[in-house]
């Protein structure tokens, strides 16, 4: 992914919202500029006024971390690594821990999952050279299965695996600079446990949940509380959130799972943005903009005429987007996206910064064919074999690791990739996205599940969750590959505000971020169990209005809140989430001694709309409201029978309430008559009328009757003669 | 069989009997409760057109046809169906005895009730649903009331018609100071916050209700049953009359006394409850008998003026509610006691048995499966609401029988004048003028008569009662299959089936019975008595005599009746002839003549 406006919403709740917002974001931003000033002096009323000097210990207040001396900038992530550092420092991290690290470059080669004969030189770099290095994360990771294809031991058929990947992008170092942040943390608190981060004398008092759990954050004056200047006070990457995790949790995590971590993919494109195209600080000159792609040579591809003698990175021209290079739906352009077909590279012309790669004129599968089976998950040409014989995608020596490393990683024989969960992490524009990106309003088979995890992510991070389309389309992309192909639950993060952050904010940027790894090592071992899990207990907090909650107003519609948790993946889809309700009159006929008898109708569904208010749910936390309508007339007189069905965006879940621990299928309301009882006029004239026809009949009959004179009534002229 | 007729003192006893017999528990208590669910005024526009489409006309047939047969309904309508129909009297007459076993019941839950009140179980502190629950699952208690419910209506009836008339001239006077006294003080509760909601509300007409066909028909019903037109109880207590006597200023002032009495209580309930209560329409409109014996209690309790007055308005409330009962209760066993006396049972026996049968009936309904509504917490009596449930629609069949008689009549008019004019095939004019207004002209505009009534009565007769009766008949069935669950399971107590089956078997019954025992009596020759000689086929019939309660010097012939001519249709006081061989032929040969001119 790469620059979008800049986005800096609050999670909103619902995917078009995020996008009016993204192309509002200007206007909004404005409109907020004041909120930030209002913010402090409200907060200021909150009450105690602690300096961080009184709360914590002067190294967590500047920021320095305990994996090296104060004055080393790079491990105290105040300056970039380029990838001779990064390489050296990872090496010498495995060399000190051999029990749990262990240092690769590339793999070894070998036949792939596809049949293909690899060397190890085939996963280098096109123009520098070299390998991506990457690090083997496990406990005891000399034992285990050795894999001759990747070359790592430590492979353990019951240990989940996860694949955490920086930097496609070579201009996106923040990229790198957080996985590099997440190892130093790792290494240095792996086998430790009850350690007191912050200084404050309590221990793993607050962890990575983007919450100030131990409420340190507020206590301080309000000059303090937005340490990163984001807008937010303590939230995510402030001083006092997140600030003390529990160690024995990165301890389990390490022994219990295989974490395959890959700072710098493409290595190429690093050395050439740092060494050519941006310089060493690139940040001054390179904010928002660098090299993006590798250095493939486009003028020597395939049957391009021109050959380029000299060798030389073309800006103009070469370089492929690894995070279009996918071959899961390759090449099918949606939007902006789309391939760059050989010689058709202009000097003059912009650089076409997203060429997903050339196209595939292989007969992959060797049967006479070219191209007749897409990566899709498809059988296209109904040959019983799936995604045989790609259009293209996957050409690049990095993305040809990443496919390989997944597919020849197998630790239990079943042939299919052991990443459940993945992480790719790029910048900037502070989101969370998840699959699809290659459709756009399509939803996936576990479209609630990804959005609940990237809810939770998007909570660490107080970045926005969306579905990655939602951002834009894109094609051939990282995570549409893992979830498409490998049915991994994929989440690309968007780091920070720019390509090239200024070095003094690698730190905080990292602490914001640090989060989200855990997160993804977490839930490797089933991410769909546990999406479900937590989706079955957010909705065991929601709450729909008991009948003494509902506000009876004096006329019209009845309305009825729902208090949900603003992360649950619901559907508002009248189909899915609806109020039924009915309402049950006393039949006009009643039986003379029996009890009331009601007239049971059928129920009706009322459709929920967002209603844009806070609630407090079941566990006082913050929930959102929606609502529904019901018209009864103000002359009804009866039960209001309700209750609501809540409905995931799939629809695997409907959940219903009243639960059964609110006791019972339905609520009932009991409706009171509201109209007006009747004009006083009219109703004495009515009364006159009634009067006068009945009493006034009766007195008239029986002074006819008691009347001996009084002639027969009514007696036709004829008769009486 | 005394010789003399026994009769009315005069003209307001009668009134004041029919009245009697048309106010019931139904004008305090169902009348308010339509009013609050049908929209209040909007309720009352056809609450009073059907009063003169539907009650005034059914009562004016009924007088007629019973002033003129001077029977019981088994009689009348075995002289005015012919013989064959005379079960359609027994019908009449089962419905309202088996109305009547559990009416006491009720009747003595208001006597309850009353004495209750006056002994100051019914203050403001009460739980008014435990007192109910209480009371009614005490079975002793209740039949004990039960009890003297019958008891009191035996001794009314027990010397016939003028003392019939006594007690309700008492009953009825009684009742109209203590509403009168009820609804001065819930006009001055209603009044006391400002405002006379519950009269606004009573007489607001409100346009949506106005609109609605089930406003309409539920304004059709109340004023079918709350007047008793069609019901066989008019016949009845016409069969008392003077011979000069007026039928029709007799009817109309009686339904218009019924609905003057149903203001008067609805006006009382609603001004009460719409005062005290604070959502008045659910109380009003929300339950069945639940409002008087639940919400009245509470409500009259909060009457103003301090405890006194407040005992005295939920007294004389019950009082009040007790004596309408106690009228309509009295009319329901004389219905049946006539029927015996009519064949020649003395009346003090009929009295005695009628009275046991209906004590011992309604035990059932007093005092098993009583139930407690789940949502509720009330108790409520199953086995009586069942009853209630299967007889109460049965009583429109007896209109259907009275309309009958009259089509019927019109058309054997039209056919004797045909023959007697020698015109052949059929014509729509002549029908209309030689058919259809016979029954008006001959046993209507008598000349006795102070209200002459036209053709509109016809038209009415013809044309608008079998379209309310389908109307009714139809509305309530389709009530029930769109409220009752399963309403085709035949155990299900509240479905449709369980109804049909009753009306079948008792109908099929009556049917079979017509024969052998309402037209004709079994006389077994063989040595197995009655009924064994039925299957031994050891028996005869022998014509079973009618004697016609007619006053002196009254001119009442039957003869251009169905059944009229009959020598074994006798007046009070005169012999049958011998029930010969020869005379059982005739009889029938009479029948086959009338039926056939």
């Amino acid at each position: 992914m790469t620059s979008a406006s800049r986005v800096r919403l609050r999670r909103p709740n619902r995917r078009l919202k995020t996008r009016l917002a993204v192309v509002l974001m200007p206007f909004l931003l404005s409109v907020l500029a004041p909120v930030s000033v209002i913010t402090p002096v409200a907060a200021q009323d909150q009450g105690t006024e602690n300096s961080p000097e009184d709360i914590w210990s002067q190294d967590y207040i500047s920021q320095i971390f305990p994996w090296a001396p104060e004055s080393n900038d790079r491990l105290q992530f105040r300056e970039y690594h380029d990838y001779f550092s990064m390489k050296a420092r990872m090496q010498a991290l495995a060399d000190q821990n051999p029990d749990f690290l262990e240092y690769h470059e590339g793999l070894l080669g070998g036949v792939n999952a596809r049949g293909v004969e690899m060397s190890a030189t085939e996963y280098e770099g096109w123009y520098y050279n070299h390998l991506s290095p990457w690090m083997k994360i496990t406990a005891n990771v000399g034992g285990g299965e050795y894999n001759d294809f990747n070359g790592d031991n430590g492979n353990y058929a019951d240990r989940p695996d996860v694949m955490l990947v920086g930097n496609h992008h070579a201009r996106e170092w923040m990229s790198f600079e957080v996985p590099m942040f997440f190892l130093e943390q790792l290494t240095y608190y792996y086998g430790s446990a009850g350690i007191d981060n912050d200084g404050d004398g309590r221990i793993d008092e607050d962890g990575w949940d983007g919450i100030d759990n131990d409420g340190d954050c507020l206590s301080l004056n309000s000059s303090n509380q937005d340490y990163n200047g984001d807008g937010i006070n303590c939230g995510p990457g402030d001083l006092g959130v997140d600030e003390d995790f529990s160690e024995q949790f990165i301890t389990d995590m390490v022994n219990t799972r295989e974490i395959y971590l890959i700072p710098m993919l493409n290595v190429d494109g690093v050395r050439f943005d740092r060494e050519v195209y941006c310089g060493e600080f690139a940040w001054e000159n390179c904010y928002q903009s660098g090299w993006r792609k590798n250095l493939r040579d486009n003028t020597v591809t395939g049957l391009t005429p021109i050959p380029d003698p000299d060798e030389q990175v073309d800006p103009s021209c070469d370089g492929v987007d690894l995070n279009r290079n996918y071959q899961f739906e390759w090449g099918a352009p949606l939007g902006a996206t789309g391939p760059l077909f050989p010689g058709a590279c202009y000097s003059s012309g912009p650089n076409n910064d997203v060429y997903n790669g050339p196209v595939n004129y292989e007969d992959n599968d060797g049967d006479g064919l070219i191209n007749e089976d897409h990566v899709d998950g498809n059988d296209d040409d109904a040959d019983g074999q799936i995604d045989e014989d790609w259009l293209g995608g996957n050409s690049e020596p990095e993305t040809k690791f990443i496919q390989d490393l997944t597919e020849m990683n197998d630790d239990n024989g079943d042939g299919a990739s052991e990443f459940k969960a993945t992480l790719s992490w790029h910048s900037f524009s502070e989101l969370v996205l998840w699959p699809w990106g290659h459709c756009t309003d399509c939803d996936n088979p576990d479209q609630e599940f990804l959005e609940y995890h990237g809810y939770k992510m998007g909570d660490m991070t107080a970045y926005a969750p969306m579905q990655s389309s939602d951002l834009y389309p894109t094609t051939g992309d990282f995570c549409d590959w893992h979830y498409g192909v490998h049915n991994s639950y994929c989440y690309t993060m968007e780091i920070g505000n720019a390509f090239h952050e200024y070095p003094e904010d690698i730190a905080h940027i990292s602490v914001r971020n640090i989060g989200v790894p855990w997160y993804m090592i977490e839930i490797a071992d089933d991410p769909r169990f546990r999406a479900v899990h937590g989706i079955e207990n957010m909705s065991a907090r929601h709450w729909l209005q008991t009948p003494s909650e509902v506000n009876i107003p004096s006329k019209g519609d009845i309305n009825f809140d729902l208090c949900l948790d603003q992360y649950f993946p619901f559907s508002i889809n009248k189909n899915s989430s609806f109020l039924s309700w009915r309402f049950v009159e006393p039949t006009r006929q009643q039986d003379d001694f029996g009890p009331t008898e009601w007239r049971f109708v059928n129920w009706n569904k009322a459709a929920f709309t967002i209603k844009g208010e806070s609630c407090e749910l079941r566990d006082g936390t913050n929930g959102t409201i929606l609502t529904s309508s019901v018209p009864i007339p103000d002359t009804s007189v009866g039960k209001l029978q309700y209750r609501a069905q809540l409905g995931t965006t799939n629809g695997a879940f409907p959940f219903t309430y009243p639960t059964l621990e609110d006791g019972g299928n339905y609520y009932e309301l009991t409706m009171p008559y509201r109209a007006g009882f009747g004009s006083a006029v009219l109703s004495v004239l009515m009364f006159a009328f009634i009067a006068t026809i009945v009493w006034g009949g009766l007195a008239f009959l029986l002074r006819v009757m008691l009347d001996e004179d009084a002639p027969v009534l009514s007696l036709p002229p004829e008769d009486a003669e | 069989m005394s010789g003399s007729s026994d009769e009315f003192s005069g003209r307001l006893g009668l009134i004041f009997a029919t009245i009697g017999a048309a106010i019931g528990t139904g004008n305090i208590w169902r009348f308010p409760r339509m009013v609050g669910a049908n929209g209040g005024g909007s309720f009352l526009v056809p609450w009073l057109i059907f009063l003169f489409l539907w009650s005034i006309p059914l009562v004016i047939a009924e007088f007629a046809m019973g002033k003129r047969s001077r029977t019981g309904t088994v009689g009348t309508f075995r002289i005015f169906n012919g013989p064959k129909f005379a079960w359609m009297g027994l019908w009449t007459a089962w419905i309202s005895t088996a109305i009547g076993f559990y009416y006491a019941v009720v009747t003595g839950w208001c006597i309850n009730y009353f004495q209750t009140a006056l002994r100051g179980g019914l203050g403001s502190d009460v739980d008014t649903t435990e007192v109910w629950n209480n009371f009614l699952q005490a079975p002793g208690e209740v039949v004990m009331f039960q009890a003297l419910a019958v008891v009191i209506t035996m001794g009314a009836i027990w010397k016939g018609a003028k003392a019939i008339e006594k007690v309700n001239v008492i009953l009825m006077v009684s009742l109209f100071v203590l509403l009168f006294s009820a609804l001065f003080l819930a006009f001055i509760m209603d009044l006391s916050d400002g405002t006379l909601d519950g009269f606004v509300y009573m007489f607001s007409i409100q346009p949506e209700y106005l609109v609605q066909p089930e406003t309409w028909i539920n304004g059709l019903s109340q004023s079918a049953w709350s007047c008793s037109a069609g019901m066989g109880m008019a016949i009845t207590y016409s069969v008392y009359m003077r011979k000069d006597e007026d039928t029709t200023l007799n009817a109309a002032t009686m339904c218009l006394a019924n609905n003057s009495i149903s203001i008067i209580a609805g006006l009382t309930v609603m001004m009460a409850v719409f005062s005290v209560v604070d959502d008045p329409l659910s109380a009003v409109s929300g339950g069945s008998s639940a409002i008087t014996f639940l919400v009245l209690p509470e409500v009259f309790a909060q009457a103003p003026g301090g405890p006194f007055v407040q005992l005295a308005m939920v007294a004389m409330f019950f009082l009040a509610l007790s004596f309408a009962a106690l009228t309509s209760m009295i009319s329901t066993v004389e219905l049946c006691v006539r029927n015996f006396v009519d064949h020649g049972v003395d009346r003090e026996k009929a009295v005695g048995f009628t009275s046991i049968a209906i004590f011992l009936f309604g035990i059932p309904s007093a005092a098993t499966w009583i139930l407690v509504d789940d949502s509720t917490g009330v108790a409520f009596p199953q086995f009586l609401e069942v009853q209630d449930h299967i007889w109460g629609y049965g009583l429109m069949f007896s209109g259907l029988f009275i309309a009958f008689a009259i089509w019927k009549y019109g058309w054997l008019r039209y056919k004797v004048w045909q023959a007697q004019n020698g015109v052949g095939g059929f014509s729509f004019r002549d029908y209309l003028d030689h058919g259809v207004s016979s029954f008006r002209d001959d046993f209507i505009n008598t000349g006795d008569n102070d209200w002459w009534i036209g053709k509109w009565w016809d038209y009415i007769l013809y044309l608008g009662f079998p379209l309310m009766f389908v109307t009714l008949m139809g509305s309530f069935f389709i009530d029930l299959l769109a409220t009752v669950e399963d309403p085709w399971n035949p155990t299900n107590p509240k479905g449709i089936t369980i109804i049909l089956i009753f009306w079948g078997i008792t109908a099929g019954l009556f049917m079979s019975m017509n024969r052998l025992m309402l037209v004709n009596r079994v006389v077994p020759t063989g040595n197995s008595g009655f009924p064994l000689c039925l299957l031994t086929q050891e028996y005869i019939l022998e014509p079973r005599p009618l004697f016609r309660n007619v006053p002196d010097g009254a001119e009442v012939p039957i003869d251009t009746l169905p059944g009229g001519i009959d020598p074994y249709i006798v007046k009070v006081g005169e012999s049958p002839p011998d029930p010969t061989p020869q005379n059982f032929g005739v009889h029938h040969a009479n029948v086959m003549d009338a039926e056939i001119a």
